[in-house]
Parts: C-alpha cells; structure tokens; sequence
C-alpha cells in the first residue's frame, strides 16, 4: 500500500506535476526493513511488519490454517498438529517458518500467494529468531513509564541539547550515524514558530523587534507571548476540528445547516486558550453535561459527539417503522464511536462492527459495547444557559417542578402551607371570576371546504358526519353583539358518534388544527372579510411537539394535536391583539377559519366557538376539567386531597410562567437526549438496546451488549458497572473515566503524538488515529512515553508541551537539505569540510532521506487557514473578532428542498465577514468553499488526523484567481502606499509585509519593473502565489 | 487514434522525466514490506492498465439521479400487467415515505426492440433504437431506499459521505491521460447538483488532486476560477504574462536556494498546467465548430432536450480530449426536476425521460460512429428503482430491491443480459448485482483489479467495492 502510495509520487511528480501530491499520510517509516541494518532486529519496527502483512491473514486470530497462529508468541512458538514448530527460539535451523518461506519448492512456499519474501525479509525474520524471537507487548498498549532521557560522552553533544527531546532525537541520530542541522536563521525561525502557535505570520514589526534583540531569553518570551495570545486557541482548535470532523451541516443529501452548531467551536477555542487540563478537555467532550452540569461550556463541549454527519432523510424523514431507519441509527452510532476512540485512543475499533478486528486485539463485542455506551446519544440542539443566574434559576424552577408530582403523592405538608393556600386561594377566586365570562359564538353559517357535513348543535357547536376526507377548513360566520372582543375560544368536543369519541375524526380519535385565523367583516360584508392578528393562545393540554402554538405560526406544515388525550374534550383560547370593536354596527361580524389540511383524516369532530371581552381571559379557561371542577367549590368544602391537587396545578402554572420569562437559553447542536423532538425525530429517554450484530447487519442482533470499551489495556476494566441500566449519562461518565485514567496510555500516547504531528507535520507514530498493529511504529518510543508521563505530570497542559517542544534544538533547527551543522568551528573552516558535507548529505539520503529520525525541520505548506488569514492580516483587513455564530462567506438562498443554495462566486468580496479568521467560517459539508477545498480544507465528512497538502493546476488558478485573493492584493497595494508613498520603496515594503525579509537587489529589480508595468496589485499577487510566501521551512 | 498521452510512461518518454534527482530518492528511497502492494505505475503492455491489460481508456457515466422506475423503462412484466390493481402483501407495512398501495402495471406502451428483442416502454423511443449495443443489468440491488445513502453507494461504494468517488480512485490508480484538462469532470443537470450536492464527486480521504473538477456549462462562469474576476481591471493580458514569467523566475530561484524538494518543482510545474487548461477548457466548452448535424441529434435544439443534450456533447469532447471519467447527471436534488417519480408517473416519468432520452442515445451512436467504442466505456446509472406498487394514486416510492443499469463500449458484449427481477420488479430473483460488482466490473475494463486498488484510511486499507465485488463476465466480451 505505501508503496503504491509513493509510487503514484513518483509517477505523477516525474510525469505530471499537476497532480503530484505530497500526502503526510502516505509517508512510511524509513523503515529499512528489507535491509537490515546492523543494529538488532527491532520485532515492532522490523519483523511484526511482515507477520501482519504476510502471514496472519491465515495464520492470525480469525483463521489458523494447519492450527498456526502468529499473531502472538505462545501461540507461535508452539508445536503444531503436525509436530514441527514454526518458531523455534534460537534455532533457525529448527523453525519452520523459516524453511517455508525460504523454500523454492512452489508447493512449500509461505506465503502461497503473491510475491515471496524478499531475502532481506527472511534474512530479518532469521536474525530475529536466532536472538531468541523477543516478541513484546505491542508498545501502544504497555503501560506508560518515564525513560530516563539519554546523556551523552560528547560535551559537544550535550551542548546541543536544550531539551529532555533532544536527548532522545540525537540518540536515534547517532544510532544511524546521522548529524543535526545548524539551527535555523533568526527570522525564519520566527515566521516558523507564528504560523504554528497562532496561524498567523509575524509583522514586520515583530520581525524587527526579534532580530533586534539579542537577549539569550528573547524566542522563548516570544514562545510565551504567542501562546498567551488568543490566536493560538484558534489555531490550535482548528487542528481539533479536522481530529473531530466538525462541520455546520447534515453533510448528506439533505444538507441543513446546523444553526446551533458553533458553541463547540468556541468551546475549543476557550479550551485551548485557557489551558484546560488534557484529562478535562477529553472527560467534557464525551460527558461535560452529566459531569459538570452547572458549567454551560461543558455541555457545548459534548458538541463534539455530534460533530460528524447526519442523515435527515433517514433518521427523521423516512418512516420511522422502516429498516432503512434503524441501519441509519446503528450508522449514527457508529460514527459517534469511531469518533471517539480514534481521536482520543487512535484506535480503530471500527474495524471490528462486522467481525472481530482482523489484527488488533478488539472484539466485535468490544465494539458493541462502545455502541452500547452511546445508546441513547443523538445528535440535535439543547437548550443552554451561558448566563450562569438564568441558569441556577431555571435549574431550580426546573427541580422544584418534577418534585411537584412526589410531593403530591406523599401529600406534602408544606403545600397546605397557610401562606401558600392564601395565595392558591386568591388566584382561584380571581380565575373564577374571569371564567364567567364567554358567550357562545352561534354560526349563522358554516361550510366545510372538502366534503364533511356539519350540522349545528343545540348547544351551538357544529357536529361533523359523513365523508372523511383527508383535509379539511370548516369556515364559520357569527353575529356578536359584544362592543369589543379580547379574545376567541375553541372548544373541540366529544361525541359518541366520532372515533374513540373524539373529540377529532382521526381513527385514534385525534385532530391537527394548523391553522386558527379570526377576521372580520366589517358591516357584515363576508367577502370583505379582514383577518385580525392574533397575540397568542394556550391550550389545555398540547400533544408533544404539536402546541397550540402551531395554530398560529402561518407554517401549514405544523399543527396543534391532542393525543394520547383523546376521548375527553379539550380547549385553546385565542388572545387577539387588538380587540375586536363592533363600533357604530350593531353586530360585528366574525368570520372564523379551522384550517385542518395537515392530512390523514386529522379533523375536529365538534368545534364550538365563543368570545370574551375579559380584559385577561387566557389562563381562566384553558384549566383542565378536574381544577375548574374543584374551583367550583367553595374554599372551605375543598378535601385535602383537591387543596393539593390544586396548590400543585397553580405552582407548576407559577414556575412555568417564570421559566418563560427567563433570558432565551443558548442553542447547542450536542449529543445527548435532551433535544426537542423534530419531526419524527425523538431523544429516545433511555438507552436503547444494542445487542451485537452478526457481520454489523441489524437484521442479525445476536447477543445484547452491555457497556464497555476494547480490553487491549489490561490494567484497566472494559466492562462498565452501571448501577442505574437507564442512566445514560453514566454510560458516558463511565467511559470519559476509562479514557482518561492515568494508566490509559493510549489516550496519553495519542494527544502527545497529535501536538508533535502539527508541530513537526508529522507525528512520531505517522498514523495519528492507528496505533494498531496496521499503524506505524513511533519512530522514538521512548521519547513518545516520556512526552507522555511528562505531559501527565505538568497536569496535562498543552500549552507546557508546545513550550517543551519548540524551544527545542530539534524544533529549531534548519528545514534545508544540507544545512549541516559542523560539531565545531574548526572543522566548518577547514579544508575538509566541502567533502565532510558531501559525505554528510549522502549519508542523509541514503540513511533517512524522509528525515524520520529529525536531522532536519520539516519544511511544510501553510494550510488553508493560515493562507488566508495570512492574506488578511498582510492586507490589514483581518478581523480579530472573535466568538459567535460562525460567519457565512457566501449568500444562501432556499434551494428547492432541503439543502440551501449557496453561492461563494457571488459574495461580496468586500462584507466584512469575510475578514475574520479563516476558524469562524461556516463550514458547509457538500458545498465548501472553492479556495479552501483547492487548498485541502477538509470538509468534515471524515476523520482528518493527517491532512494532505496537495500540489494541484486547479489550487494554482484558485490561488491565482479567486476573488479575495485578488482583492485583497489590491488591498495590499493601498496599504504599502498608504503607508510608504516614496515609489522606490514600496517593493522593499511589499517583501517585509508578505515574505517578512528584504528583497535582493535582483528580486526588487525584477519584482520593480513588473510593478512599474502592471501595478502594484500584480505585484502583490505575485507574491502572494509565490512558493516562499506557501511554505514555511 | 485520439491525440492524448497513453499512459504515463508514455509520457516519461517523451519529456525524460521531469524532477530532480533528489525528488526521487526521496521517494523511493522507501520499503515496504506489504508485498500486495500494486505495480509501481500503469503498465504500457498493458495497455495502461494497472494490474492487467486494459480494454478501456475513458468512461463516460450518465446517471439518471431520483430512481429510475424500472418497470416503467426496461424491466417488462406481464404479471403486473395481468394483476394490476390487486392488493399483494410483500411482508412490509411501510416503503420508505409511503403505505404500500396496490400492483400498478406501467401507464407506457411496451414493445420489443432490434435484434436482441429487447422490450422498452414508449416512455424511451430513442434508446430503444440503440438497444443492441447495450449490456443489460437487470437486477441490480442496493442496500438502501434512501436518495443520499444510495446516491453515496452508487458513485462511492458506501452509504456514507466522505468516501472517495468511482472517478476519484481511477484518477488515483490511472492517472491523467493528457496534461490539458483535469482527469475526472463532473456535468451537474443544468437545473441543479444532485441529492448530496458535491458529496457525490468528491474525493474523500484521496489527495484531493483526484477531486472532480465540476463544469457548470450553462453557468455564466462555468468552472470557477479559471480565470481573474472581470472585475479586477488592473489584470490584462500582458500582466497575466509577465506575472506569470515574473513567479516562475522567482519560484526557480528559490528553488535553487532550496535544493531537492519535489514538492517546490511541482508547484512550479502546477502553474504552467494551470494555463495550458485555461486555454483548453473554453475551447472544450466552444460547440460552435460541432455540425449543425450534430447539434440536431444531441438536441440542443428543443428546449425539453437541449440542456443535457449540450452535457452530453460536451462529454464526447472531453472523451476525445483525453478526460479520463466523464460524469453528466439528469436531474437535480429535491422532489422534482428528476426520476423521483413519487406523484405521477404517466405525468412525472416521460418528461424526465423525455429530457435525456435523445441526448444519450445520440452519444452512444456518436461513440460507435467515431470509432471510440474501441476504448470507451459508457454507463447508464441510478441510485435504485421504484416499487411495483402505488405510492398516492399514480406515483411510485423508492425501491432498493431491484432496478437496471446498462453499459456499452469497449469491452462489453453488445445486446447481453444479466440477472432478472421477480414477477413484479419488487426484488432480484436471479444474477443480482450490487455497486460493487458495477465497480469491480469498471475498474476490470481500464486493467485494475479492484482489490488491489486501495488507500490506507483511519487504520484501514478502503477499497472502492469495500469488502465486496465481483467482476460481472456475463456481459463482458
């Protein structure tokens, strides 16, 4: 595969340059395997390798051809059925495996298919037997221990190191005879250490200020200032948003922005900025909401387990009783787990939802067990409070209000409390006076648009019969003499004669009004007829998701509905804005629709109408039948049981009131089950079942599974003890725990390994999200396990780990090829040291020539980010804004469906919010931005732990040719005469703003002429596409 | 025959290679022990292909986007002809949007066509014209009844976004057949992108240099930024020139300061490509040189046909200008303007179909007219098929269990057929092919054998047919 991989390099960089690409992923190891060096077999780096790649397919945990399994030692070295061994400690000569693939004889020779192994390779495999066939635990998975960093004989050697890293990068550097670089130049350093604590270049300023001072201490105040900087939170949060694959949209066909989706990002910013403890940032993002419930932050953290895709048409469109729901629901979850453990463990326990891992020690219970963790986790927006005093109140109001029910139960003393009961009592004597007041509207005429029949009632309501047909708008006309009305009520009624008695004509005898509209007619003329706006209506009682509110929302799509109640009567109370004035007439005249064209026979069965002029009529008339019924008595012959019943009904009445009245909570798109349901979209209230799947396939559930996680590391338990089997949060508190115990070595290997991969463009294990058998070795264990235990004990702080690591000599040194540091003067000047360098740089490529083991920096393409913001900042338009609602660089109109239009080419290029940084962006999964995707932006559909830094004719012409470039190098242009009017300079200011340095005299002629020519806006975008100005070595 | 580049060794040969030294001593200066590793590039004896001799250069994909109706087109059945209207339980209560309605024969007149017989509806007049050369899959299958998952199936072999598209791994296993224009182009339905917008084309977790490039032909600017915005007067002609003179001086002499990094050589090299397709781009989309002739039989001259008509002229030059996968899409995401036909069949149906029938069988014939079935592939997609049953009075919902693809061109045996549906066209009977084997079939033709083509992702080797695919012989020659 990596072969392949460079193979393609090879080809398309020699052939067509146009599609070269430069894949971080794709590097492998210098892993000299088919060469073995002449130090000792190393089993990871050089003999797993080809267990794994060769062998295990038929010898391996799944399958054991002739009972061989090689995939661990005692199984190994074992006698076989036919009473040979394949691995003989120490003796070659007896171990079969060796004489297998050795073997010429085609019938003999392992591996039957495919190439042989290469005579290094076997030369390897002997080497590692003969020196006994150590086979440790696999290095990810051994507990974390703190090496002892390496000293040295060379006093110049130890002069070098400024760091414990260092120690162990010129150890593996001496090892394969190799020399560090000199250290880079002052200047490039700090264009280096700007862009990857911050994204962003220095100024010239900045620039001055450093090669002016030479105080010992000046790079690492610089170090200081940048990562106090605001800045670096939102470099280092967009790394994270590639880990996590965030985006603002469902990213599949029906591509809804997620409106509420930014508080996660703001999340990281803060995080990161605020040097939250690593244990913390991982525990708030798998359950911050159950385990810091009072802090709103850490609900907005678990914003990363809905980070990922969403599929509407499948999870809330389609028909909830059909298979292809619940794949997606076991896909959702898959992602939500995937997420998870490759970014936190790099491990890839998704490979095992079909089968049991073909290569690392996961079970497909192991992943069921994960799955089970998640079992009631969707993706969907919560209500937050950030104002922490709406929060304590709506936390309290909230509590007291499911007390409510227990209380009445266990007839709480303190609800007959004296001062309660006076108030309980003045506001029912206040509601019944107000409930006296409506008048029965009687329907001089009345028609149903669609074919039902309605026949007046004695009691002034209209009676539905006949034909059902699926909609419905009953239109009623009444005379009133009443001089103004506040307000319009709707009783539905039952009747023997409707489904399940009604009060709707639906089969399970419920009703969606979608509409309630009130007009008048003004001198009775119907025609002329004139809607009156409605404030607001309550009802008795709201089926879930369907409130009354819905009646007046204009959207035919929503409706009011009143199952499961259905069989008793109900009634919604209407408060008009302005009331009605019959003025000089002697009636007014009241033309009222029931708009019922949700569908599906969905209609009121018996409406009756009437109106009030009650200055506050609302709440007296949409109490539930059994409170009216008790108000209806006199205080003083009310039982007990009634006085409770009637204390409970006002205060929760009392608390919902105030809750409605508190600041709007904060929206945030999480995973959880504390969402409002959305169509057919519903929190599921308690875990759902997972069972197992055979071959991950939902028709196929075998056993259930119960929480858990993989049970690779062995100090620790993987499966969960859950005292309450419904509480999902502890699922998740569980697993946070697990995750971030100190004896996790993979989540403590993993962060370390992340921060040196942005760091130095790749990690010291190139694969971030493997570290399976399949992922790469880290090329400096031990320096990785003292990262490790290191970052542990500085209480897991990032921010100590950047400043360790790029205030040292490793970090600091030349990106180039044969900037070779010579151990001292002398030798630099001597006469040898044209042919030492020679002999150097050939030692270099022949040895390392990927710079594995770190003779040199990576140099590495700026990202998109930094690109743009770069641009920005030169320009002097960057906006340092920062927060909020993520910013929409295109215009977004409503497309035919679900999914917006979107259109980036049509922006205007000059709104502000183009000016913000690069991190607030919108980011849209199916349509992103032209210029970032050219430049490899991710556009969150997948896990991004390594992007790919392409080299394309299309990212050429996008950087060439898209409108903010060109407009900001028109920006630029204004800018360097603004500030430098003297023409003979504005070439030297152009270099320092965009390149940081002075021209050559060459480059300013050359770059002078073509300015004095084409202006200087070309000039500016020149630069702005030049290689120096992309990269940063 | 076509003035493009063969393969890439070819082109080896005529330049000399390109890069440094060092480039390359950086690159292969790696081991690796997966000895499944494929070949290091296409193979000129193989006639480019990667790990066999290919029989096919270019593809050419028309997909139709909503679900084709299957029994409304190509798959006849008399015995919903005989039962129509009978109420047949299937053992569902719900299809994906909609309660099951009752066995509904299709609205169109069926009859049979050229030599093979083969019976289309009147629904498709012009395809039934070119039936012969057609290879039938009659009883594909896909795992889902959802528009986004099986349009992600269809074009990349999962049901989830962010995997690479078909176009995507051939440019990544074959590289470009010429250096003027991009390897993988995308022909959207003038009305709009499909379900999953440009989820569809992307190239996942592959370098992005394998990402479709979109054309938008009708668009006022129909690949963005292939040129400066008209409204930066500051850039004429001349200092597109010397601009590009003045960073190709700058970028070498940086280069020289920084000896031996290929990726610096290739971004040198990327801008000198970058012109040569801004010039050949608008000369591709130029159609004035085509026939009156031709124009005619595309159709760009009635309004129902001449938008895909134009997609697909256009498509037949990309095919002879060396593009190697060309993808044109009828119909746009949402309920209408496409082949989801969930409300009206004898309304809906005939004028989608209307729009692309004429287009495509003018392309097929312009092909084999032009000599390019001897190297190109051409595909005839959707995401899945529609149900036996009514979905309201006259409309049909989506159905997974069964629909028709066809192929045509170099390598597939002209008026085959494979697989067939049950009685109704609910679900395969027999010879059942998923995407996959589409896939692996595909990627057999152009010489790669689909499971040696992969990409090491999130800790696993991704393959376009997944874990999945077989090579469908029957209809190949």
């Amino acid at each position: 595969m990596r072969r392949w991989l460079m193979s393609l390099g090879v080809g398309t960089a020699l052939l067509l340059p146009a599609i070269w690409c430069w894949s971080e992923d794709a590097i492998a190891p210098s892993n000299p395997t088919g060469s073995p060096d002449s130090k000792s077999v190393n089993f990871e780096r050089d003999v797993q390798p080809i267990l794994v790649s060769r062998c295990q397919t038929c010898h391996g945990r799944e399958t054991q051809k002739a009972g061989l399994r090689l995939d661990r030692r005692e199984a190994a070295v074992a006698e076989l059925k036919s009473g040979e061994r394949a691995i003989v400690a120490g003796n070659p000569d007896e171990s079969e495996l060796l004489r297998r693939v050795a073997s010429t004889d085609a019938d003999e020779r392992m591996p039957p298919k495919g190439e042989p192994l290469s005579a290094a390779q076997v030369e390897t495999l002997r080497r590692w037997i003969v020196s006994g066939a150590e086979w440790p635990d696999h290095w990810a998975y051994r507990p974390l221990r703190k090496p002892e960093p390496p000293r040295f004989a060379s006093p110049d050697d130890e002069a070098w190191c400024r760091t414990p890293i260092d120690r162990f990068v010129l150890t593996k550097l001496r090892e394969h005879g190799l020399t560090p670089s000199a250290p880079a130049e002052k200047r490039i350093l700090l264009r280096r250490t700007f862009f990857d604590l911050t994204g962003l270049p220095p100024t010239p300023e900045d620039v001055a200020a450093f090669l002016a001072d030479g105080s010992p201490d000046a790079f690492e105040r610089v170090v200081d200032r940048l990562l106090a900087s605001p800045r670096y939170g939102e470099r280092w949060a967009r790394h994270w948003m590639d880990v996590v694959h965030f985006a603002e949209t469902h990213g599949h066909d029906q591509d809804r922005p997620r409106d509420h989706a930014w508080p996660y990002r703001d999340y990281l910013i803060r995080s990161f900025n605020d040097g939250k403890p690593y244990a913390r940032f991982v525990a708030e993002q798998i359950a911050g909401d159950i385990l810091h419930p009072n802090d709103a932050w850490a609900t907005a953290a678990t914003g990363f387990l809905a980070a990922g895709p969403w599929d509407e048409s499948s999870l809330r469109d389609i028909r909830d009783d059909t298979l292809d729901r619940e794949i997606a629901r076991s896909l959702d979850r898959d992602d939500i787990v995937t997420s998870v453990v490759s970014t936190f463990a790099s491990t890839t326990v998704h490979c095992a939802r079909c089968h049991d891992h073909k290569f690392d020690p996961i079970t497909q219970q192991d992943y069921f067990a994960l799955q089970a963790v998640f079992a009631a986790t969707d993706k969907g927006n919560r209500a937050v409070d950030f104002d922490p005093q709406a929060a304590a109140r709506r936390r309290q109001l909230t509590e007291w209000k499911s007390g409510l029910a227990g209380r009445q139960t266990s007839r709480d003393p303190s609800l007959l409390d004296a001062a309660l009961q006076a108030e309980v009592a003045a506001w029912g004597q206040a509601t019944k006076e107000s409930a006296t007041q409506w008048q029965t509207l009687d329907p001089v005429e009345f028609k149903a648009a669609e074919g039902s029949t309605l026949t007046k009632q004695l009691d002034g309501s209209l009676l539905a019969s006949g034909q059902r047909p699926e909609k419905d708008t009953y239109t009623i006309v009444a005379r009133t003499e009443l001089p103004n009305i506040t307000a319009v009520r709707l009783e539905v009624l039952t009747d023997d004669s409707l489904p399940m008695k009604g009060p709707g004509r639906q089969d399970n005898g419920n009703l969606h009004l979608n509409e309630f509209v009130v007009k008048q007619a003004p001198g009775g003329d119907v025609a002329a007829a004139k809607p009156v706006a409605i404030e607001s209506a309550s009802a008795d009682f709201n089926q879930e998701a369907w409130t009354i509110a819905h009646a007046i929302d204009g959207n035919a799509g929503t409706a009011w509905g009143v199952f499961p109640k259905v069989g008793q009567p109900h009634r919604a109370v209407f408060r008009l804005k302005e009331p009605i004035r019959r003025g000089d007439e002697a009636h007014a005249t009241l033309v009222i629709e029931l708009q019922q064209t949700h569908g599906r026979g969905h209609l009121i069965g018996r409406p009756k109408l009437s109106i009030t002029s009650a200055s506050n009529p609302a709440e007296s008339d949409t109490l539930p039948t059994a409170i009216v019924d008790i108000l209806k008595l006199a205080p003083a012959d009310r039982t007990e049981a009634q006085r409770i019943e009637l204390t409970v009904f006002y205060l929760g009445q009392k608390w919902d009131r105030e809750l409605a009245s508190l600041p709007k909570p904060q929206l945030v798109y999480s995973g959880s089950n504390q969402f409002q349901p959305d169509g057919g979209f519903k929190p599921s209230p308690k875990p759902r079942p997972i069972h197992v799947l055979k071959r991950g396939d939902v028709r196929n559930p075998l056993e259930p599974a119960t929480p858990g996680t993989v049970s690779c590391l062995p100090d620790l338990a993987n499966r969960f003890t859950i005292d309450n089997a419904d509480d999902e949060g502890a699922r998740r508190v569980a697993l946070a725990k697990w995750m971030t115990d100190p004896r996790n070595g993979l989540t403590w290997r993993s962060i370390v390994n992340r921060v040196w991969h942005y760091h130095f463009g790749r990690g010291l294990v190139d694969t971030p999200n493997d570290f399976g058998l399949m992922g790469s070795p880290p090329s400096h264990p031990e320096l990785l396990d003292w990262l490790a235990v290191t970052l542990q004990e500085q209480g897991g702080s990032l921010k100590q780990l950047h400043r360790l690591i790029v205030t040292s000599a490793v970090y600091q040194q030349s990106s180039g090829n044969a900037d070779f540091r010579f151990p001292n003067a002398e030798l630099k000047d001597s006469n040898d040291s044209t042919s030492i360098r020679q002999s150097e740089i050939g030692n270099r490529q022949s040895t390392d020539s990927d710079n594995r083991f770190l003779w040199r920096m990576n140099r590495q393409r700026l990202d998109a980010e930094s690109i743009r913001d770069a641009v920005l900042q030169v320009s002097g338009k960057l906006d340092l804004k920062m927060a909020g609602p993520s910013v929409r660089q295109f215009n977004m109109s409503p497309g035919i469906h679900v999914t917006p239009n979107v259109d980036y080419l049509n922006f205007n290029v000059d709104d502000v919010s183009n000016h913000r940084r690069s991190v607030y962006r919108f980011l849209f999964r199916s349509l992103p931005d032209p210029l970032m995707d050219s430049l490899d932006c991710p556009d969150g559909s997948q896990l991004t732990p390594v992007r790919s830094a392409s080299v394309t004719a299309l990212q050429a012409l996008a950087l060439l040719n898209d409108k903010l470039i060109v407009r900001q190098s028109e920006h630029i242009a204004e800018r360097i005469v603004r500030e430098q009017p003297d023409p003979t300079r504005q070439v030297p200011h152009l270099y320092r703003l965009v390149l940081g340095r002075e021209p050559s005299p060459a480059e300013a002629d050359a770059v002078g002429a073509y300015v004095a020519l084409h202006g200087l806006a070309n000039g500016c975008r020149v630069l702005l596409n030049s290689n120096e100005f992309v990269f940063v070595d | 025959m076509l003035n493009t580049i063969d393969t890439r060794r070819d082109f080896l040969g005529q330049t000399g290679g390109g890069l440094g030294g060092l480039a390359l001593a950086w690159l292969v200066g790696q081991e690796d022990v997966r000895a499944d590793a494929p070949a290091l590039a296409p193979r000129t004896d193989f006639n480019g292909g990667l790990h066999h001799p290919a029989k096919v250069k270019r593809v050419v994909q028309l997909f139709m986007n909503g679900g084709v109706s299957q029994m409304d087109t190509f798959d006849y059945k008399p015995e919903l002809i005989k039962r129509h209207g009978e109420k047949v339980d299937f053992g569902i209560t719900a299809a994906a949007t909609s309660t099951p309605g009752s066995l509904m024969k299709s609205p169109f007149e069926w009859k049979q066509h050229g030599q093979t017989g083969r019976w289309v509806t009147s629904v498709l007049p012009h395809m039934a014209t070119i039936v012969d050369d057609l290879a039938f899959l009659m009883a594909m299958a896909s795992k889902t009844n959802v528009h986004g998952p099986g349009s992600y199936m269809q074009n990349t072999g999962f049901t989830l976004p962010g995997f690479p598209a078909m176009g995507a791994w051939i440019s990544y296993g074959l590289g470009r057949l010429t250096d003027n224009l991009p390897a993988f182009v995308v022909l959207p339905d003038a009305r709009g992108l499909p379900y999953n917008q440009l989820g569809n084309f992307s190239s996942g977790f592959l370098p992005m240099a394998h990402q479709a490039v979109v054309m938008k032909p009708n668009a006022p600017i129909p690949v963005p930024n292939l040129h400066p915005p008209v409204s930066a007067k500051q850039i004429t002609p001349e200092s597109e020139r010397d601009g590009l003179d003045l960073l190709g001086k700058l970028n070498r002499e940086h280069l020289e300061k920084h000896p031996g990094d290929s990726r610096l050589e290739a971004r040198i090299a990327s801008y000198e490509l970058a012109a040569k397709m801004q010039v050949s781009a608008p000369e591709l989309l130029d159609l004035s040189r085509e026939t009156e002739a031709t124009h005619q039989a595309y159709g760009l001259d009635k309004p129902q046909t001449s938008d895909f008509g134009k997609n697909c002229l256009i498509a037949r030059r990309m095919l002879e200008r060396g593009v190697r996968f060309v993808q044109v899409w009828s119909g746009m995401g949402g309920p209408s303007g496409n082949w989801d036909n969930h409300t009206d069949i004898p309304k809906e149906l005939p004028f989608i179909a209307g729009s692309a029938d004429q287009p495509i069988a003018a392309l097929v014939k312009d092909l084999k007219q032009r000599g390019m079935f001897e190297d190109t592939l051409i595909v005839w997609t959707t995401e899945f098929g529609r149900m036996p049953f009514t979905q309201g009075s006259t409309g049909r919902d989506h159905n997974g269990g069964t629909f028709v693809t066809w192929l045509a061109g170099a390598g597939i045996k002209a008026g085959s057929i494979h697989g067939q549906s049950d009685d109704f066209g609910y679900q395969t009977a027999e010879g059942t092919t998923y995407c996959y084997d589409l896939h692996a079939t595909i990627l057999h033709l152009l010489g790669i054998d689909h499971q040696r083509l992969t990409f090491r992702h999130n800790g696993i080797d991704r393959r376009l047919t997944d874990v999945h695919g077989h090579v469908v012989r029957e209809i190949l020659a």
